[in-house]
């Protein structure tokens, strides 16, 4: 599972680095205090990589091991919440582990940045890429973002910080394991000044200290926990205009621009993929196929998907007449969440979309362009069904 | 856009191969994507690495289902399911003491292209590298691709190699002789 040595090469600004080694540099930039980490196959890389900085005195951290993911939630949020900026990385059955700490790090407004790397919850057991994992802590009250490639990873963790910070709540960013952990490619490594000229210190709003004195998540009655919930939503409701901020303003000094929805030619489309994570680079090349065969293909990625940027999906989708959701996720009993969550976004609207239910890629098979090619030639005159059609990938 | 597979067993360096020819080919200004079988993979059992080379940024993240060239770092492992993901006439390298005949018949799965053994023990027993083939066959599938340069690619290996750097070196430059000879004269 390690990453081989020898990867490592400059070219210019670019360097040559796998996912995972993308994140753990996206996060020696942030320069987090406290880093507490338990390792998981497919996220070990990350943390080997940050024990490698940490040795060599380019990352200065107080690192954590603590002998579970449980034990990990429980050491960020507490670090957090004394003031300390907080990076932790995990996976899967390490994520669900800390679940019941997630609603409890929302709740206390910890200001975590997680990164996660989506892989097949058990059982059976297995290591492949499925967003399962991440996307059903959806109603933990994490924002969630999710990465297209090792470039976006080490962006994002960047941006999750300046993030949580503002709205004051914790971040988890995804990338698919394997597809995206795994591959190795040209990354960007912005420069330090760079990004602390984007990045300024944390300074905690609230904060434990025995000089202060102060407790955080005391027995509450009905009503204030009603409140709490209800700020958390404020809070929420601040992420997508401040996203979309934070993201141009790292496009202008980087010349990625990030963004809640990535669009691409969506202007004329008459059917449109709509999807998060990886698959969206493969849907990338099926939009060029299919527009040089003369079908009006675009692709509307979700970059951020807690909140559930609706607004900008109702107007992406505005006089759309297709629209086909990749999932490559299960819910067991409804469908993909995607297609759930893109459903209930439309509901109600004068939006006449079509939206196709389509489960490709879950439990990690593979997703090969020409199937999204045919999907789309095979899709555009259907009408839709209410629930979830299987597709099959290659390895099934 | 090229599709390189290889194909070996853990320990023999097919990933490492893939790292090495993708750092090569980078450091020639080429955008890559490799990556490695990952999950059960551990010494002995099947392990295959792929890689994407392209003038521009590669956006796909799938398989490689029509490799344009192939390389097998143990001849046990060739059979029609890894020949299967061959586009039309590619080129399959083999690390093999058998002649070209022996694998004529294997061949005919293919929608043209060859199938063609290299003996990269031998190379790497006259090169002192003991069992150590991965130098050889990236300098014969650097042969057969016509790229990344081979100077190029003894830089990288000069850069990487843990141990026997000249010898890694004598190895990769003696395979891409051999097998450049060989294509000359298929080609003649």
């Amino acid at each position: 599972m390690k990453d081989m040595p020898g990867t490592d090469a400059p070219r210019g600004a670019l360097r040559l680095m796998s996912g995972n080694h993308a994140v753990a540099e996206g996060a020696r930039l942030a320069r987090p205090e406290v880093t507490p980490v338990y390792p998981i196959t497919p996220q070990t890389p990350i943390l080997e990589k940050l024990t490698e900085l940490q040795s060599a005195g380019e990352f200065v951290t107080e690192m954590l091991t603590p002998e579970s993911e449980h034990s990990v939630m429980a050491t960020a949020m507490t670090a957090s919440l004394s003031g300390a900026r907080v990076f932790t990385a995990t996976s899967s059955q390490g994520l669900m582990l800390m679940h019941e700490l997630l609603h409890y790090a929302a709740g206390a407004r910890a200001t975590i940045v997680m990164f996660n790397v989506n892989r097949t919850p058990a059982s059976p057991w297995g290591f492949w890429p499925d967003q399962l994992d991440s996307l059903s802590q959806r109603d933990t009250g994490w924002v969630q973002l999710y990465s297209e490639s090792p470039q976006d990873s080490l962006d994002l963790v960047i941006q999750a910080f300046r993030l949580a910070e503002r709205v004051r709540l914790p971040v988890m960013i995804s990338h698919d394991a394997f597809y995206v952990s795994h591959a190795v490619e040209p990354v960007d490594v912005p420069a330090q000044d760079l990004v602390d000229g984007f990045l300024p210190p944390f300074e905690a709003e609230f904060r434990l200290d025995p000089d202060i004195g102060r407790s955080i998540g005391a027995p509450v009655d009905q009503a204030t926990w009603n409140q709490s919930r209800r700020d958390m939503a404020e809070a929420m409701g601040r992420v997508i205009a401040e996203f979309t901020r934070f993201g141009a303003q790292w496009g202008r000094l980087t010349g990625r621009v990030h963004a809640p929805l990535q669009l691409y030619r969506t202007e004329d489309a008459e059917i449109v993929f709509v999807t998060l994570g990886s698959l969206a680079g493969t849907a990338r090349v099926a939009v060029d196929m299919l527009r040089r065969a003369g079908m009006r293909a675009g692709l509307v990625k979700l970059c951020l998907f807690r909140p559930l940027p609706a607004e900008a999906l109702r107007s992406a989708l505005d006089g759309v007449p297709v629209a086909l959701v990749l999932d490559r996720n299960y819910s067991v009993g409804t469908g993909g969440v995607l297609h759930q969550e893109l459903k209930s976004a439309l509901h109600g609207t004068a939006n006449a979309t079509r939206v196709h239910g389509l489960l490709t890629g879950v439990g990690g098979v593979d997703v090969p362009v020409e199937q999204l090619v045919d999907l789309a030639q095979e899709f555009r005159e259907r009408v839709p069904e209410n629930g979830p059609i299987w597709i099959d990938g290659h390895g099934r | 856009m090229q599709e390189i597979l290889i194909l070996g067993r853990g320990g023999q360096g097919a990933q490492t191969a893939g790292n090495l020819l993708a750092r090569a080919f980078f450091a020639e200004g080429k955008f890559v994507q490799t990556f490695a079988t990952y999950g059960g993979a551990r010494r002995g059992t099947p392990v295959s690495a792929s890689l994407r080379v392209s003038a521009r940024p590669i956006r796909l993240r799938s398989n490689i289902s029509r490799a344009n060239a192939l390389l097998c770092f143990d001849d046990s492992l060739l059979d029609r399911n890894f020949l299967a993901l061959a586009a039309r006439d590619a080129v399959v390298l083999v690390n093999s003491a058998a002649p070209p005949e022996r694998f004529a018949r294997l061949a005919q799965v293919m929608d043209g292209g060859r199938i063609l053994p290299l003996d990269g023990r031998a190379i790497a027993r006259r090169n002192e590298m003991g069992k150590v083939v991965n130098s050889a066959l990236i300098g014969g599938l650097a042969a057969v691709l016509q790229a990344p340069d081979l100077e190029g690619l003894a830089s990288v290996i000069k850069a990487t190699a843990p141990a026997r750097t000249a010898e890694n070196i004598a190895a990769c430059r003696e395979a891409y002789g051999l097998v450049r000879a060989e294509m000359a004269e298929v080609a003649a």
